[in-house]
């Protein structure tokens, strides 16, 4: 199995050494990209990736904002093979653009892809790749992503695979379509210059690393790397339970009012192999809450690296045991012209029911349930001061799930998210429209268990102007967080419009364009996780402190943990019958 | 006489020069927790005499120790309505990202010490709601109650007008004058809520242990007699007066390691070179900065405890850019489970130490590697080496795995160490946007002159020096600083738009809050200085580019120099500008030396021996192109200003070794540096 002997004439710290700076590459292509980005969702949120495959489109080292992208630049990398396959298709100093969800994409049309290939002594050696959320990429509503699309045609624009630049030339007229198309193109615009920089950043980088240390060994040592990555990976799969798992669960709804929909798994784990099967799904929806193949694979690859080693080196050497098994056009794998703006509503359905069915098998690797959606705000207006337009693109953090040995996570982004910030208080109201009343835990108590579940998060926008429109989606709201061995489920995503006069209106899950005008405040308030264990056994001076912290009232001490807290000293003045028991 | 000490973890080191600019230095064993008898230890080792210290320098581990060991008091933090769970929710981010049972950092401060009051600025800075006082009251009293020792108060846009946390502090101090106290304001001036609440609540953290550590120290130097100008380290790169210190004790977060890239640009101010990069090798880490046109960049994106796998804790006040890895002498070198070699981050530490120590280090570490090649010599060790354990370990858990020699084993730990390190050493470097060639690397610390010349070829640096003192280095450059205040205040505007009147009036603000500061510290108007900078950015983006500014009234041309600056930076940093696009002002940076007196360097005497004489013995030492190679060891004691030699030769002083490759060359300065032509061209 072990390559290190395979390999003639390259001693095997050269390889190493090489191997190392191709993930040093990685590192500096997705710092470049963050550092000069226009868009907040890419340099606070992080919501991109970039790395390198090899000559054929395998993965071998990506930087990561969020899990959501994992392995879907390879997607890209081959879908630019097969449309340019012929020799001399491809040559020096092109850069393709890609953002067809359904070909190479993967996500939305906000996910902008660029590939580049590298050539070094004139031999096709790698790829450069990264795909970024552009604020704006046209389409029906502002921020493009839209929870009430129908088809891929109101999403924005599409770049199917097309060469931006030819051999360092640039294609002019893709730019002035752009520039076009957009609501914000600089900011667009910037982060194309952006994407860019970071792109041609790894093609130097990679011609330098075969010039000094030749082309051959770089090729060497990126096969070797591909084949560590396997055999780290199915030492990981060594060790996990065999046999067959399953678990079934529902998307909410598709913003028509259609819904629920099931997702289900077949997980089946043998010495070798790791198979997700996700046949009997339901169909592709008139919503665009489905996701596409490429969308899923992302998906099921997170859990598969945090089942087997979370940190290790991410190359597609390691999912070489995964495979991944659909019905065609299904919730799960969408097909032309599905709409697809909040694929990550099916994405991280389809994960979450591979954590249902592994998660009571490895309470070591797995929480329990978590917010799970994005909880993906758009609002748009008026600035206050300046008058200018403004639009707030981002996501919201939310309760995760406790595990074995301890509590789940407090505001947190979700799980499709990861290297996400938050957008600070201050810096949101000095470039928005907006005032922030509240940003604060919400302290429901639910998810109750020996490990309670993470609070989830309250955070309020008041507008500052009339004519603003708050557009939401908040999965998880009908099927709450589940709980693990024992743990109570949590509580649902959701937000209500407080009205400057005093009304409220809601709660929902998902609404598209609500009208606001100055005063009126939007409260967006994000899941808590649910519970491991029984509550019963959380120790009860634990107990007492939760209370004195105000994450769970006296009330909900005695009831669902059966101790006795006094509420001035916060002292356990006793347990009840049950408790005892 | 002035006198430098720097406490490290475990050795607290002295370093002095006198008045004809002779420098000595002495070590002696660091004295937790009453690390000031190490002090006074090491003073009396050094054989200075005490009332003969006119100025005395101090770098200090005690506040990093008090954070990472959490070993600060029980704070309570005073925040606006609405926002007491900032210190909780942090930014929400994941580093860990395939990690599902990630653990978010633990605030310094529980919920039930984190208050709420009725208060609220705009973000221009205009009150939306005056200050509740009575509830201020209120809390002062539970937080008594609850046995608070510190407190911190941060709200909302105080950066921008810090009234309601001043009368907060007015309140709080009137009615608990014990009682230590922040405000956001006067740690940083910074928008982005978490982080500077997170700063202010540190600093309250540490204070009470900052004032007592201290005061002790003072009282000590106080009865030796030392003279009365005391300063201490700062992350800056500057230092400030004990008082200062007790105030804002944060600000020495990174006490020791700065100073040593501090030193390292004087050194080149001495010796003529701008453009430096700095490499110290500690025992655990190696971290390296670089010093463009003799400038130490500061910036305020620092953190504790954090990786690519922790969120950690952010810090916003100026520290020097360093860049840290997990890599020195006691590194492991390890198999993965894929049969790759990796060295570090796990270290041996100084107990049980590499497999030399002999005190029950079991795992082959760099230190291993390079004795078992020659570059070490059992001789260099105050224990008595195994050869055979160190050969034994390297074979077994290295060189047997991959079916070669041991010593190929061990030049292979050394080649992925050095791989280790030459990533970091690219990271200041070539990827923003600077060439090394332009560079010469100063190398200290114990491990720094073993590796530079390797790496130094490597990166296609010319020129390695290794300076007098190097294994000591960080209180050497203690004692060549001058003081150092930076004040920063967040100021959004767009350059276009610039009000000129305003914009000045800003920066004579800052100035005179400088001028005030360094009076109270007994240094003259006429001995500051004052440097501007703007941290400026495309409008649209986030992160910034520290662009220098000069001095006087803004005026048209200055401010188009500027801009010309900034896409020049840009463009050097990020590989494009946008010319023509508009520009904005994040954040103003005035940085102030109060300069002190200093003796200048002695020129050392050549007594017209020859290199030759220095040579104590001659081994055999194993080179990755040349194998083994009897190679000539030289005492570094015995050089003398303008003796040279070539490589290959192995120099060795107390504590440290370097290593000179064949085809390199040496020679001693005026000074007594070690000057190495690395064969770059």
């Amino acid at each position: 199995m072990t390559t290190i002997k395979e390999l003639k004439n390259v001693d095997p710290f050269t390889l190493e050494i090489v191997k190392d700076s191709l993930v040093a590459i990685g590192e500096e292509m997705f710092h470049t990209l963050a550092r000069t980005s226009m868009s907040p969702v890419i340099y606070e949120v992080l919501d991109y990736a970039s790395g390198l495959t090899d000559a054929k489109g395998q993965l071998l080292t990506q930087g990561n904002g969020v899990t959501g992208f994992i392995g879907m630049l390879t997607f890209m990398v081959k879908e630019t093979l097969k449309k340019f396959g012929n020799e001399g298709d491809l040559n020096p100093g092109d850069i393709i653009i890609i953002n067809d969800s359904y070909a190479g994409g993967g996500s939305h049309l906000s996910d902008v892809g660029f590939v580049m290939p590298i050539f070094a002594d004139g031999e096709l050696v790698a790829f450069a790749a990264n795909k970024a959320h552009w604020t704006d990429v046209g389409g029906k509503d502002p921020g493009s992503f839209s929870n009430d699309a129908t088809e891929i045609y109101q999403e924005g624009l599409q770049f199917p695979c097309v060469k931006l630049y030819e051999e360092g030339r640039l294609n002019q007229a893709i730019i002035d379509m752009i520039q076009a198309n957009v609501r914000f193109p600089d900011l667009s615009l910037g982060d194309l210059w952006a994407q860019v920089a970071a792109i041609r950043t790894g093609d130097k980088r990679v011609r330098e690393l075969c010039e000094k240390n030749g082309t051959e060994t770089v090729k060497a040592a990126i096969e070797n790397y591909l084949d560590h990555g396997e055999q780290m990976a199915r030492k990981e799969l060594a060790k996990l339970p065999k046999g067959e798992f399953f678990a079934k669960d529902y998307v909410d709804d598709d913003g028509f009012g259609n819904g629920p929909f099931h997702v289900q798994v077949k997980v089946t784990i043998t010495d070798d192999k790791f198979i997700c099967d996700f046949r009997g799904s339901h169909p592709q929806v008139p919503g665009p809450v489905n996701v596409t193949y490429t969308g899923l694979v992302s998906a099921v690859r997170t859990v598969f690296l945090a089942v087997t080693n979370p940190s290790q080196d991410v190359n597609d050497g390691v999912f070489r045991p995964l495979e991944i098994i659909t019905d065609p056009a299904s919730i799960l794998s969408a097909e032309r012209p599905a709409p697809v703006s909040v694929y990550w509503e099916a994405m991280q359905g389809g994960a979450d029911v591979v954590m249902q069915a592994l998660a009571p098998h490895l309470p070591d690797r797995l929480p329990a349930g978590q917010l799970l959606s994005v909880c993906a705000v758009t609002l748009s207006g008026n600035h206050h001061v300046n008058g200018e337009p403004f639009l707030i693109v981002e996501p919201s953090a939310g309760g995760w799930g406790a595990a074995q040995g301890q509590d789940g996570a407090r505001g947190q982004f979700c799980i499709g998210d990861g290297e996400t910030y938050n957008v600070p208080v201050e810096v949101a109201e000095t470039r928005y429209g907006v005032m922030i009343d509240e940003y604060s835990l919400k302290t429901d108590g639910m998810g109750a268990g020996e490990y309670i579940g993470g609070a989830g998060v309250i955070r309020s926008y008041r507008a500052m102007t009339d004519k603003q429109m708050v557009s939401a989606t908040f999965g998880r709201n009908k099927f709450h967080p589940w709980g693990l061995n024992g743990g109570e489920k949590g509580s649902p995503n959701e937000f209500i419009i407080e009205k400057k006069e005093g009304t409220t209106d809601g709660p929902f899950g998902m609404y598209p364009r609500y009208p606001l005008n100055k005063g009126d405040v939007v409260k967006l308030m994000t899941a808590t996780g649910g519970g491991y264990g029984d509550p019963l056994k959380r120790p009860s001076g634990q107990v007492a402190k939760d209370v004195k912290n105000g994450y769970m009232t006296v009330a909900q001490a005695k009831e669902k943990y059966g101790v006795l807290v006094n509420s001035e000293t916060f002292e356990v003045e006793g347990i009840t019958e049950k408790r005892e028991n | 006489m002035r006198v430098a000490t720097d406490i490290g973890g475990t050795f607290t080191d002295l370093v002095y020069v006198d008045q004809e600019g002779s420098i000595g230095v002495a070590k002696s064993p660091t004295t937790p927790p009453n690390f000031e008898q190490g002090v006074i230890d090491v003073i009396g080792k050094s054989g200075v005499d005490p009332q003969s210290i006119q100025t005395f320098i101090h770098g200090t581990t005690v506040i990093i120790n008090a954070l990472t060991e959490r070993k600060g008091v029980t704070t309570g933090l005073i925040t606006t309505a609405g926002f007491r769970d900032v210190l909780e929710i942090a930014r929400g981010n994941r580093p860990d990202l395939f990690n599902l049972r990630y653990e978010k950092p633990v605030p310094f401060v529980e919920r039930y010490l984190r208050q709420e009051v009725t208060e609220r600025m705009s973000q221009q800075g205009e009150v939306v709601e005056p200050l509740d006082e009575k509830r201020i009251r209120q809390l002062v009293e539970y937080f008594r109650k609850e046995n608070v020792d510190a407190i911190a108060v941060a709200y909302l846009h105080a950066y921008k007008n810090p009234t309601h946390e001043i009368r907060t502090v007015e309140l709080v101090e009137e009615l608990w004058p014990e009682v230590a106290v922040t405000a956001s304001h006067e740690v940083t001036k910074e928008w982005r809520e978490y982080e500077r609440t997170n700063t202010a609540v540190l600093n309250s953290y540490v204070k009470p242990i900052a004032s007592s550590y201290i005061d002790r120290l003072n009282g000590r130097l106080e009865e030796l007699g030392s003279g009365n100008l005391r300063y201490i380290m700062q992350s800056n790169g500057g230092t400030t007066t004990f008082e200062q210190a007790k105030k804002t004790p944060i600000n020495m977060v990174e006490s020791g390691p700065v100073a040593g890239i501090y030193g390292a640009a004087y050194l080149g101010e001495i010796i003529g070179e701008k453009n430096i990069i700095a490499f110290d090798i500690g025992g655990t880490t190696a971290k390296c900065s670089l010093i463009a046109d003799g400038e130490v960049k500061v910036s305020t994106d620092y953190y504790i405890e954090k990786d690519e796998y922790h969120a950690g804790y952010p810090i916003k006040t100026p520290v020097v850019d360093i860049v840290e890895i997990g890599n020195g002498g006691g590194s492991i070198a390890w198999i993965d489970e894929g049969g790759a070699l990796k060295v570090g981050p796990q270290s041996a530490g100084s107990v049980p130490g590499p497999v030399a120590y002999g005190q029950g280090g079991t795992e082959p570490t760099t230190t291993d590697a390079n004795l078992l090649t020659g570059r070490l010599s059992p001789k260099n060790f105050d224990y008595d080496v195994d050869m055979i354990q160190v050969e034994a370990a390297i074979k077994t858990k290295v060189a047997d795995r991959f079916g070669m020699k041991p010593e190929d084993g061990a030049l292979g730990i050394i080649r992925i160490a050095n791989s280790n390190m030459l990533n970091a050493l690219k990271l200041i470097s070539v990827r923003k946007g600077y060439d090394p060639r332009d560079f010469t690397l100063i190398a200290f610390g114990g491990g720094g002159s073993m590796h530079a010349p390797a790496l130094a070829k490597e990166l296609g640096v010319g020129k390695v020096v290794v300076p007098v003192a190097s294994p000591v280095f960080s209180a050497w450059g203690m004692l060549m600083t001058d003081l150092r205040h930076d004040y920063i205040q967040t100021y959004i505007a767009r350059v276009s738009g610039l009000n000129f009147d305003t914009f000045n009036n800003e920066w004579d603000e800052l100035a005179e809050t400088a001028i005030a500061q360094f009076e109270e510290e007994n240094i003259a108007k006429n001995h500051v200085r004052l440097l501007r900078f703007a941290d400026m950015r495309y409008a649209g983006q986030e992160h910034t580019v520290k662009v220098p500014l000069g001095s006087g009234p803004i005026t048209k041309e200055s401010i188009s120099q500027l801009i010309a600056n900034f896409h020049e930076l840009h463009e050097k940093n990020y590989t494009f500008k946008l010319e023509g696009a508009e520009t904005e002002i994040v954040n103003l940076h005035l940085t102030a030396f109060g300069s002190i007196e200093k003796p200048s360097l002695k020129k050392l005497e050549a007594a017209g021996g020859l290199a030759g004489d220095a040579i104590k013995e001659n081994r055999p030492v194993y080179y990755e192109q040349e194998g083994w190679v009897d190679t000539d060891v030289y005492d570094r004691m015995k050089l003398e200003p303008k003796m040279s030699f070539s490589g290959p030769a192995i120099i060795e002083e107390q504590a440290a070794v370097t290593v000179i490759y064949p085809g390199q060359s040496a020679t001693i300065d005026e000074y007594g540096n070690l000057i190495i032509e690395t064969e770059v061209r």
